[in-house]
């Protein structure tokens, strides 16, 4: 093919032009390329995200059904006593079925109470709420009158919102993990230790506020602190530092022995946000929906992947505006080049050269521009697709924050029960989002996509100047 | 071998045409000149003989076909060589490059024979270290004989040119005519030189005259 060779002698005789040709394609796709990673980077930390702030399916009480009755109860039999709510606790045989469905990653059951300090003393606090802690709204206590410290029984602490979030961390020991079921092992509070000069090896004893209120000695394993911003998300309850872990087994303990093999509630981490819903659909059919209900909680990862779908779609726009305008700016180039190279076109013609192949050479000479310049914008690209990249996570993030923290408060408490604790519910804020990062990395996939859109660029602009090779008279040539 | 038929060709007025009617003939192995005044059309006849454009009156025969027939393209590319005033090559190439291309996009006999198109140049006195540079680095003089080269080197049958010396000096404009002569005589082609010098015109074998929209014979 000749129109190969003619290419490639005019690409190396005319040096200069080349290079600055090969310079601007390599801009117009060093911004094509930005934009394509700034895209897989979203859909990678969607991904991530995913994996990340995860989702939850809670199984409790069914709090609507069981308020149903109570208000049919209450108006058939109006002249009894006051009606009462009865919230079964949650069979942990319910839990175990549901905890062995795909998707499910760990299992957290939660049982709370309250009992009265015995071997130390409460911290108060100065809004005078004193000792009249409920416990969160709606607690699933026994209908004793509650105690001045909160039990926050749990299979691991590290399986908690409050501590996956890293709103209360573990100063000293260790926290509660599944290996303390059925043992008398405590997490305090470093405000209440300090208060009480208490550390990892005491002993300290409390008073149930139920049953036969039987004194229990309890063993310090590890102290955690919980962050001053949690106290805002339990108004109900006293000082956070009132707020003990221990495992679920200990909890039920202190609620009576009715309790046993009970919950308040069981949350169930989800390894993929994705399928929460079908991971509800599924439980639904392993328990009493009458009695039980599951919720699910996938709000945080709903607004990272909301807010990495606008990455994306801003991602998207960059490459096709860039892609755009750097068509037309090369079609131009390629106008202009046109016009002066006419008379050797007109030569070309009047050698009997059909007017395709004339595209043909001229289209050759771009794609060997073009080939340098991915090359160049496949280096380049990392670079500005770097500093583009850290630029719109920032701003993302702003809005994530400011997103869950008008819709988190409210949105997740509902069916938790009485897990009044601090953090423990409600503030499934993106505390994991925030580390989210983009991770712009140049692949073979996106040097190809790159390549593809080079390619596209160099013929459609070659096909718009097209118009000046194929009107082009060689006559024009002879008389000039 | 090459004959018009009623050829006439105007650009904006039908009733004002450049020439009308011609009826003229050109055989192998002869050299053509044609004269006249600036603007009389000399251009204009020789690009619908090169195939550059088409009659607006009348026909163009090769061998008894019609240009039309033939199709242009293909007219262009096999029977017709064109020499230019401006020489016409692609500057970024240098000479031996140039034959090659025009050899290939002919389909010339001897198309990518880089010894045969070296030795056509060193016939019209470009030797091998002219005919490896940039095709720029060369004098009017040479530019002009490697442009005749390029007709030499493809296999054309018709040779056409427009004031292919117009450029030149004195000694060169001797060597090109001299050279073109060769193509017809040697080579039997059939050689059409529009030029404004008489003395150009004199060596050539028949001379015309465009004047008065006809194409008189001069004696
Ligand atoms: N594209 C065009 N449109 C309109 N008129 C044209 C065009 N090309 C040439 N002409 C006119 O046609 C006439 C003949 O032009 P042509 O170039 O054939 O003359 P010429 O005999 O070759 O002149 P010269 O000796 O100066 O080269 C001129 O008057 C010119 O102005
Ligand atoms: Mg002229």
């Amino acid at each position: 093919m000749n129109f190969f060779k003619r290419a490639w002698l005019n690409v190396w005789a005319k040096k200069g032009r080349s290079v600055l040709l090969i310079l601007v394609s390599s801009a117009i796709l060093m911004f094509v390329l930005a934009g394509l990673l700034i895209r897989s980077a979203a859909v990678k930390a969607t991904d991530q995200a995913k994996a990340d702030v995860g989702a939850t399916v809670t199984l409790s009480a069914n709090r609507q059904a069981a308020f149903k009755k109570m208000q049919s109860s209450s108006s058939s039999t109006s002249k009894s006593s006051r009606p009462k709510m009865t919230l079964t606790p949650v069979k942990l045989s319910d839990a175990t079925k549901i905890s062995q469905l795909s998707n499910v990653k760990s299992t957290n059951v939660t049982s709370s109470t309250t009992v009265n300090a015995k071997s130390y003393d409460v911290v108060s606090t100065s809004t005078g709420m004193g000792s009249s802690n409920g416990g969160g709204p709606g607690g699933m206590k026994s209908s004793a009158s509650t105690g001045d410290t909160q039990i926050d029984g749990v299979t691991a602490t590290s399986l908690t919102t409050a501590f996956s979030n890293s709103q209360s961390k573990i100063t000293k020991g260790r926290g509660i993990t599944a290996a303390d079921k059925n043992t008398h092992n405590v997490v305090i509070e470093k405000d209440l230790a300090s208060q009480n000069d208490l550390t990892v090896g005491d002993t300290i004893t409390v008073k149930e506020t139920a049953g036969d209120k039987a004194k229990v000695k309890l063993k310090i394993v590890g102290i955690y602190k919980a962050s001053s911003t949690s106290t805002s998300t339990s108004p109900m309850s006293a000082d956070p530092a009132n707020t003990m872990y221990t495992s679920y087994t200990m909890a039920n303990t202190f609620k009576g022995s009715k309790y046993a093999n009970t919950a308040d509630s069981v949350t169930f981490n989800v390894s993929n946000p994705a399928k929460v819903s079908s991971v509800k659909q599924a439980g639904r059919q392993l328990i009493n929906t009458s009695k039980y209900a599951l919720s699910t909680d996938d709000a945080s990862y709903q607004t990272v992947k909301a807010s990495m779908a606008n990455v994306k779609s801003f991602a998207n726009k960059i490459v096709w505006l860039v892609a755009i305008a750097g068509t037309i700016i090369l079609a131009l180039i390629v106008i202009l080049m046109i016009r002066e190279r006419r008379f050797e076109i007109g030569v070309l013609l009047s050698l009997g050269e059909a007017r395709w192949k004339i595209m043909a050479q001229f289209f050759t000479e771009m794609l060997m521009v073009i080939v340098v310049a991915v090359a160049i914008a496949g280096a380049g690209g990392k670079f500005v697709g770097d500093q583009l990249g850290s630029q719109l996570v920032s701003q993302s993030t702003t809005t994530q924050i400011t997103a869950t923290s008008s819709t988190g408060q409210p949105g997740g408490s509902g069916m938790h029960g009485g897990t009044g604790g601090p953090g423990s519910t409600g503030t499934t804020t993106s505390a994991k989002a925030v580390d989210t990062n983009l991770d712009i990395s140049v692949s073979a996939v996106d040097l190809a996509e790159l390549g593809g859109f080079g390619l596209a660029i160099t013929f459609l602009s070659i096909m718009i100047a097209s118009g000046g090779i194929l009107r082009l008279e060689p006559k024009k040539v002879l008389i000039s | 071998m090459l004959k018009t038929e009623g050829l006439g060709y105007w650009y904006q007025d039908k009733s004002d045409p450049l020439f009308q009617d011609i009826n003229l003939t050109f055989e192998v192995g002869q050299s053509y000149a044609i004269l006249g005044h600036s603007g009389t059309g000399k251009t204009t006849f020789l690009s619908l003989i090169a195939g550059l454009d088409k009659p607006k009156a009348g026909d163009i025969l090769l061998d008894d076909r019609s240009l039309k027939k033939i199709g242009l393209t293909t007219y262009r590319r096999h029977d017709v060589s064109i020499v230019f005033q401006a020489y016409n090559l692609f500057t970024y190439m240098s000479p031996l490059n140039n034959l090659l291309t025009a050899m290939a996009i002919t389909g010339a006999e001897h198309a990518g024979d880089k010894h045969f198109a070296l030795r056509t140049l060193n016939d019209l006195g470009i030797n091998e270290d002219l005919a490896t540079r940039n095709v720029q680095h060369l004098s009017g003089g040479q530019q002009q004989r490697v442009a005749i080269a390029r007709t030499m080197a493809c296999d054309a049958q018709l040779v056409v040119a427009d004031e292919p010396t117009g450029n030149l000096d004195e000694d060169n404009t001797k060597e090109v005519i001299a050279q073109f002569q060769k193509i017809a005589h040697d080579r039997q082609k059939c050689v059409i030189i529009v030029t404004h010098e008489p003395d150009v015109a004199a060596q050539c074998d028949h001379q015309y005259r465009l004047e008065n929209k006809q194409f008189t014979q001069l004696a």
